[in-house]
């Protein structure tokens, strides 16, 4: 079997006393289409924040695309192909939807020097890491250069940039809404515009934090479908945190079930809902909403 | 090549306009403040209006470049190039003591930048606070920039032209800037910091970059200060009051709205001029209400602060542009 792209081992996160999450697994591969689920306050958005570098994981490993990524910032995660939205809505809500994604759409310009060779310098110390910031320094500055001067090289970029975004709206069905400011779009599309920025940066892993919160029945099957159809038409590997049961039930081959951060049940969605341990769990809070 | 169309027309424009105004003393000098304010409000809304972060220690880069760039002048101004006539000669050795100005005042914005890896909001306008008053403090202390006394003797280079060239280089730079991917990255730090660090976005250099550029410029502005004064001291024009006139301005345009800071820089210093003409005509010869124009001003700047945050705290023109008010009134009227 091939390497996963995102691999989680026996990762642990602690708040003060609390344990947040614990020895939590996961395996995502190309393809894959897997749900996290679990009652309010179960752990499930603070292992995508420990997953995506919002947070260093107290114990445990992550890799993401074979590099192990424990003490990684964010924005290093994402490049490796992790990408993600938010479940209480992060947009950035001044600008229109275009540019929303076009921030993420990182240009496919050919830097100054090999990327990996400069990040591979940084890492590490003394004067390796010096001349490793310099290098970086200088590719960044020339940024500057660029956008003051308008290069054909930088046009080139601007437009492919903006004709990415574009492709990325028209799939998300927000094409009628490209020079709105994101702010004024009613709830569901602004999750629908969350999804269209995290898939600007070319993830190979997609993770979803309850995107369906706040739509309404019919809206939620239709994203399911539309997340089933991203899966296959960008060779995506997908998590989905959800809320509601039956929902993730329909997609999911795959879910693991989080209660006061263990993880107390995972397999096929059929026998993880017969699994006494989960009906306990999810009987004992109040229903679910949705 | 068209992107250097724009600077052809602004060559012509600002060199006939020299020629033109050469005729009043008093306009030169008026258009030389204004222009100077102008780079620095712009300038710093890079920092406060595109990245969203808060530096209240603007004056202190001017300060860096109006200090060494006066002393880098003093010193080239011992030699001769010869082949040059003289007066191409000056403007080239300005040029050069603008930009190593500039690149000092840069390295220092580097310097400070580096904090706000770590520190937000408050903390780290309390570190540029400090910077400003440190720079301060250090001129204070250092005979060869003329100690507390001030630094007198610094060649009076300074033109319309090449204040107003540097206002169109500075306003042109954060179009330019805030239309590319490097300024759009700006202001997703500024909406919402967690959510561009998981787009991909390397806040933390963006942030220091920022900085880097902004403080350039405000050496920039200093070298061309300190270049038509025939004194500069450690003192108000470069302390906290300064820093805070700049805010004040780019809060009165509108943080992250370009054209909001150059009109609001603008107005904000022409009108104490404008009030202390209005003193004389007033008061006639006997001028001592037109002197007293100079405390008032900084109770006039707070009233006007704490009215525009009360009746409009977005500023002006918020984070738009002029023509984007223009083109929706129109919009609407149709
Ligand atoms: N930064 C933090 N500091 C301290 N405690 C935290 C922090 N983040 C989360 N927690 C705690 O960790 C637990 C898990 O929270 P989390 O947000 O991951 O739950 P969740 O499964 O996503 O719940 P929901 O379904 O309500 O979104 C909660 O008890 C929460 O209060
Ligand atoms: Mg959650």
């Amino acid at each position: 079997m091939s390497e996963p792209l995102l691999h989680a081992r026996k990762v642990s996160i602690r708040f003060g006393g609390l344990k947040a999450l614990s020895e939590f697994d996961l395996e995502i591969h190309k393809g894959d289409l897997k749900g996290l689920i679990g009652p309010n306050g179960a752990g499930k958005t603070t292992a995508f924040n420990v997953l995506t570098g919002v947070y260093l994981p107290s114990e445990g490993e992550i890799f993401v695309g074979g590099q192990k990524v424990n003490g990684r910032r964010p924005h290093q995660i994402n490049r490796l192909g992790l990408a993600r939205t938010f479940q209480n809505i992060r947009l950035f809500k001044q600008l229109t939807v275009l540019d929303n994604v076009r921030i993420a759409v990182l240009a496919d310009r050919t830097p100054l020097f090999d990327r990996p060779r400069v990040e591979a310098l940084r890492r590490g110390n003394g004067p390796s890491r010096a001349l490793g910031s310099v290098m970086d320094a200088l590719d960044n500055y020339r940024d500057w250069w660029r956008a003051l001067l308008r290069t054909p090289a930088y046009l080139r970029e601007e437009e492919g940039i903006e004709q990415r975004a574009r492709e990325l709206l028209e799939v998300m069905g927000l094409s009628h809404r490209v020079d709105e400011l994101a702010k004024n779009l009613p709830y569901g599309e602004q999750r629908r515009l969350e999804i269209s920025r995290a898939l600007g940066t070319r993830p190979r892993v997609l993770l979803l934090d309850e995107p369906a919160a706040g739509m309404n029945t019919r809206e939620k099957a239709d994203l399911m479908v539309l997340i089933r159809e991203l899966r296959s038409r960008f060779e995506l590997g997908i998590l989905v945190i959800e809320h509601d049961m039956k929902l993730v039930m329909g997609i999911c081959e795959h879910l693991t079930v989080l209660d006061h951060g263990e993880t107390i049940s995972r397999g096929e969605p059929a026998a993880v809902r017969a699994d006494p341990k989960v009906i306990e769990a999810y009987l004992g809070e109040a229903p679910a909403h949705g | 090549m068209k992107s250097f169309a724009p600077v052809a027309i602004a060559i012509v424009v600002l060199a006939s306009l020299q020629v033109l105004t050469s005729g009043s003393q008093y306009f030169v000098y008026l258009s030389l403040l204004v222009g100077v304010n102008v780079v620095l409000a712009v300038s710093l809304n890079v920092i406060n209006g595109m990245t969203g972060q808060f530096s209240i220690g603007h004056a202190g880069f001017m300060a860096v470049g109006a200090f060494s760039s006066a002393l880098m002048s003093q010193t080239l101004n011992e030699y001769r190039l010869g082949f040059l006539p003289e007066a191409v000669e000056h403007q080239l050795f300005f040029v050069i003591s603008l930009v190593v100005g500039g690149v000092l005042a840069g390295g220092f914005g580097f310097l400070v930048g580096l904090p706000s890896l770590r520190l937000r909001g408050d903390y780290l306008a309390i570190v540029t606070l400090g910077f400003g008053e440190i720079i301060l403090v250090v001129v204070r202390n250092t005979p060869t920039l003329g100690g507390a006394l001030g630094l007198s003797g610094t060649p009076q280079h300074t033109s319309f032209f090449m204040v107003w060239f540097t206002v169109f280089i500075v306003v042109l730079f954060a179009r330019r800037l805030l239309a590319s991917p490097h300024g759009r990255n700006l202001v997703a730090i500024r909406e919402d910091e967690v959510a561009a660090e998981a787009m991909g976005v390397d806040t933390t250099s963006y942030k220091v970059r920022s900085f880097v550029v902004s403080s350039f410029f405000a050496g920039v502005a200093g070298g061309l200060f300190s270049h038509f004064q025939s004194i500069i001291t450690p003192g108000d024009s470069f302390s906290f009051v300064k820093s805070m006139e700049i805010v004040v301005m780019i809060v009165a345009g509108g943080l992250g709205s370009t054209t909001g800071a150059v009109v609001a820089a603008v107005v904000l210093t022409l009108l104490p001029e404008a009030m202390r003409a209005l003193f004389i005509t007033i008061g006639g010869d006997n001028a001592s209400l037109a002197q007293s124009i100079d405390q008032l001003r900084k109770p006039i700047f707070g009233v006007l602060l704490v009215v525009m945050m009360l009746t409009r705290p977005q500023g002006l023109f918020g984070t738009h542009e002029i023509w984007d008010l223009l083109k929706r009134k129109k919009g609407a009227a149709s």
